[in-house]
């Protein structure tokens, strides 16, 4: 059914009728929701009324058992509150959400024997346990007899190479051990759906790297296990994800393939150009040029680095006169493939580094 | 077993007690791994037990006074570890994140108080035994139990009472975010003054005593006192058969009432989203 | 340029520990007291200590029938009572090393600010002492209102009575800062070694019962504690002739007390800066400023 989605036609997707589905297609997914919206009431002083701050509104997704799959979107997008909804740590305002089958809010203990999350930045467990002690703890919680917890809490540190810190109090571990400590604790349950929200949050390069290659040779040796990654790296949705959805103020604006969603814009013609600082231009002044998408816009080193979305190659020519009648010095163009961050602009109409800092800075 | 076979697990009332012992293994490998416990939690509290000794012996107190002091010190342990390792603990483990793990994973959050509690009960009893050993022999409490039996019954009965609190008292916890550990802070001294722990509960107005026997340890050290010391019983509040009783209903209202609240207050919290917000 | 010039000025030395003081004791007022309504502060501020007095005064009264009138009583009550700073100081001051280090996670951030940080701990402890005054006060005033604690106003040697409770503080800083600069080595189970400490010196300090009572071999311990000395320096000056009766400092004149808790002071001051200085020096060491343990 839903090999049966349009490969292009992204916001079909959003809008698909997944009211018509019956008992047995849920089940057939790893996660599915329909209208979710979550509301949040912020509390302040007695005497002011009490905010309301939407963090999801009529997030329609499915998931294929065995799927890969990607939430992208800047902090505060949505993607946790997500998370939290699907693994029933918070009800949703309204909607449906379902996760092997389950609906989320109706009956947790049927969902929770058979997912497990992991986040990012997060410290489980107890300083004075070992390491594995604290994962034979969450073993225990998921009814894993001793010896085979004790066997898979061998393997997966020999994986994440920290076998040699079996026995150290996770107290004494640095941040990335920690981290990969409780990824280890995610994948040492076996869930049919696993969440993993920004895992590589903190990590160097080499350890994003190891979780990465884990989480890749996870999902090839386990073809019914579901992975769902929130992150707001692109690469690493690129690189990891069967699927993307990209996630924006609560909204979900696209949800295909990485290639498909860069497909989007293959007719586009993409540029990264360095600039001299831009002396008052305003990016939207070259938007309203013919032939000119989307522009984003970062300060660099005294500079400035454009990245343009083109409608074609002839619209180059007049963002350079406008650069030059404005005394920009061009020091730097680079005629480039789509990556998922330009299809972020394409959709949201600026860069996640700005949608993050137009962001009023709660996380949800 | 190769890494990417399925995992068999346990569910039922296996994983019920899988998770009561996860859950008190730390509380216990932390008494062995942890010595300094001997020194905050037994020696720092004998001293202040031995100000109150000395207290007494200033106003010319009888003896039994000094044993029902020694005896109140080592309750104490009971108490904080109620307010500490089982009220507030909610709130330090939704601080940790750990909460949340807690509640996502497929055993019982009742199961996972339980082994807080036997975990609590266990490393808490060791040092109410040291404190009561220490104290004893510092201050020559002499002991007349006059049935062995009973006061097993009553000490028993109080800690599964007691401990049936705790764990209802946590899931009011799991609500609340840094008042938490107001709250338990709060909880202290008034409970020490209405629970008698330094002197009979008796010598309390019996409005005032009998309100404060909702609190498990009230009667419990009560019953306790009159059956371990010599001239017990006439400073006893109610006859201990009476005192038993009320122990036992105890135990099951909280341990009822743990149940149905925990099952409450998880819904409200998930509800309000309240189980993941860290507000220190 | 010229804000920019002015950022770039490095921070006087002199006006350092000023500005770290007020910050912290700001922030100590905070932390303190913004999680309630006031009015639910205000109960709770008071509600600990009356409890606290309460116990030793139903202990008085089963054990005497309720004879309030004899000395003792005011002995045991007002020592109790000024024995509140002890609690609070002491736990104000060294609990912020843990209150930053494990729960808030910000004693990195202090460490690399432009602070003086054994006045910053200090200053945490402000409020804490505040708070601590508002629950003497009103622990005295219940004592005299309801139970006929004989405190006269008029008899009251003021002069003595500020300047003991002014080094008095300065002293139970200083001893907080030794404290809290040993929590700076702990990372586990230090929670309530403020509160534990006090609870211990409750025993020693002669707070409750003369030093007489203890027995002669612990004695020693209470003359060495400067707790003693600064309290019946107060009891002297609030109550004269409840101290007279009992003779455990008689030979020692108002004078001679003050200057031995003045001496005591210098002596905690000095102490409480090096100890700090050698614990900072092996928290760095051993890399323990900004643990967390998790426990």
């Amino acid at each position: 059914m839903l090999d049966a989605y349009p490969t292009i036609t992204l916001l079909s997707l959003l809008t698909y009728p997944a009211l018509h589905l019956g008992k047995k297609d849920y089940m057939d997914l790893a996660i599915h929701t329909e209208k979710l919206a979550r509301v949040y009431k912020l509390r302040g002083s007695k005497k002011e009324e009490a905010k309301e701050l939407v963090a999801l509104r009529d997030i329609n997704l499915d998931v294929r058992r065995g799927e890969l799959f990607g939430l992208l979107g800047p902090n505060g997008a949505g993607k946790t509150t997500l998370i939290k909804i699907l693994t029933t740590l918070l009800a949703p305002s309204s909607g449906v959400a379902r996760v092997a089958g389950y609906d989320v809010a109706a009956e947790p203990e049927k969902v929770r024997p058979r997912i497990n999350m992991v986040s990012g930045g997060e410290s489980s467990g107890y300083g004075l346990l070992t390491v594995r002690e604290n994962l034979w703890m969450f073993a225990q919680f998921y009814g894993i007899p001793s010896k085979l917890a004790n066997e898979r809490i061998k393997q997966l540190l020999e994986i994440v190479r920290m076998s040699d810190r079996m026995n150290t109090k996770s107290s004494d571990l640095s941040t990335g051990l920690r981290q990969k400590m409780n990824i280890v604790r995610g994948f040492l349950t076996d869930p049919e759906v696993l969440f993993l929200d920004e895992p590589t949050l903190g990590l160097d390069v080499e350890a994003s790297m190891d979780v990465r290659n884990f989480v890749r040779g996870w999902m090839e040796g386990n073809r019914d296990r579901t992975l769902l990654l929130t992150t707001h790296y692109m690469v690493e949705a690129d690189e990891l994800c069967d699927r993307v959805a990209i996630i924006n103020g609560g909204q979900v604006l696209a949800c295909d393939t990485p290639a498909n969603l860069k497909r989007q814009l293959q007719r586009d013609v993409i540029y990264r150009m360095e600039v001299s600082p831009l002396n008052g231009l305003q990016p939207e002044a070259l938007e309203a040029l013919g032939g000119v998408r989307k522009v984003s816009h970062e300060p660099k080193d005294g500079a400035a680095v454009l990245e343009l979305i083109l409608a074609e190659d002839d619209a180059l020519g007049s963002v350079v006169n406008t650069l030059t009648g404005k005394d920009i010095h061009i020091l730097n163009l680079q005629k480039r493939e789509p990556s998922l961050e330009d299809v972020f602009v394409n959709l949201v109409g600026h860069s996640m580094k700005e949608a993050e800092s137009g962001a009023d800075g709660s996380s949800s | 077993m190769a890494l990417t076979d399925r995992v068999p697990k346990n569910s039922g009332w296996r994983l019920f007690l899988q998770t009561v012992v996860g859950r008190a293994y730390p509380r216990i490998i932390g008494l062995l791994r942890e010595l300094s416990w001997f020194f905050f939690e037994v020696f720092l509290p004998v001293l202040s037990v031995a100000a109150y000794v000395f207290i007494y012996r200033a106003i010319g107190a009888p003896d039994v006074y000094i044993g029902f002091v020694v005896m109140g010190g080592a309750m104490t342990a009971f108490w904080l570890n109620i307010l500490w390792s089982m009220s507030s603990q909610m709130y330090w483990e939704k601080q940790t994140g750990n909460l949340a793990l807690y509640i996502m994973a497929p055993n019982s959050l009742m199961a996972i108080l339980l082994g807080m509690a036997f975990g609590g009960l266990f490393s808490t009893g060791l040092r109410a035994l040291v404190i009561t050993l220490v104290g004893t022999l510092l201050f020559d409490v002499s002991f007349e139990v006059s049935n062995y039996l009973l006061l097993f019954a009553v000490f028993m009965l109080t800690m599964v009472a007691l401990y049936g609190l705790g764990m209802m008292t946590a899931s009011l916890f799991l609500l609340l975010n840094r008042e938490a550990w107001h709250y338990a802070n709060l909880a202290q001294e008034p409970v020490y003054l209405a629970s008698g722990f330094y002197f009979p509960i008796k010598s309390l107005d019996f409005w005032i005593a009998a309100g404060a026997s909702f609190i498990p340890l009230t009667l419990g050290m009560d019953a306790m006192r009159q059956l371990s010391f010599s001239g017990g019983t006439e400073l006893g509040f109610l006859p201990v058969q009476t005192e038993l009783a009320i122990l036992a209903g105890l135990c099951v209202v909280f341990l009822i009432g743990a149940r149905w609240l925990l099952g409450y207050m998880e819904r409200l919290a998930v509800r309000e989203g309240r189980l993941t917000e860290s507000r220190r | 340029m010229q804000a920019t010039q002015d950022i770039r000025k490095p921070v006087k030395e002199r006006g350092v520990s000023g500005r770290t003081f007020r910050a912290a004791a700001w922030l100590g007022w905070q932390i303190e007291s913004n999680w309630a309504d006031p009015l639910i502060f205000f109960i709770y501020s008071v509600i600990k200590p009356l409890s606290g007095a309460a116990i030793l005064v139903v202990m008085y009264s089963v054990i005497t029938n309720g004879n309030f009138d004899d000395p003792m009583f005011a002995y045991i009550y007002l020592g109790n009572a000024f024995y509140i700073y002890v609690a609070a100081v002491l736990t104000g001051v060294s609990w912020t090393v843990i209150d930053d280090r494990e729960i808030y996670r910000m004693l990195k951030y202090i460490y690399i600010a432009p602070v003086h940080v054994p006045v910053y701990l200090l200053g945490r402890g402000f409020a804490k002492f505040a708070f601590g005054s508002l629950a003497v006060f009103i622990t005295i005033a219940a004592g005299v209102y309801f139970l006929d604690v004989p405190l006269d106003l008029s008899l009251v040697n003021w002069p003595l009575f500020a300047v003991s409770l002014t080094l008095g503080i300065v002293m139970l800083a200083m001893m907080g800062l030794v404290l809290g600069s040993v929590m700076l080595l702990i990372v586990n189970n230090a929670n309530f070694m403020g509160e534990a400490v006090a609870g211990a010196l409750y025993l020693f300090s002669g707070a409750v019962f003369p030093l007489s009572i203890l027995p002669a071999w612990l004695q020693p311990v209470g003359y060495i504690i400067p707790i003693s000395y600064w309290l019946e320096l107060l009891r002297r000056s609030v109550v004269g002739q409840v101290a007279e009766s009992f003779p455990t400092f008689s030979q020692f004149s108002d004078m001679q007390l003050l200057g031995i808790l003045a001496g005591l002071t210098a002596l905690f001051t000095v102490l409480g800066f090096v100890v700090f200085r050698y614990c900072d020096h092996q928290a760095r060491e051993k890399g323990y400023l900004d643990r967390y343990s998790n426990f």
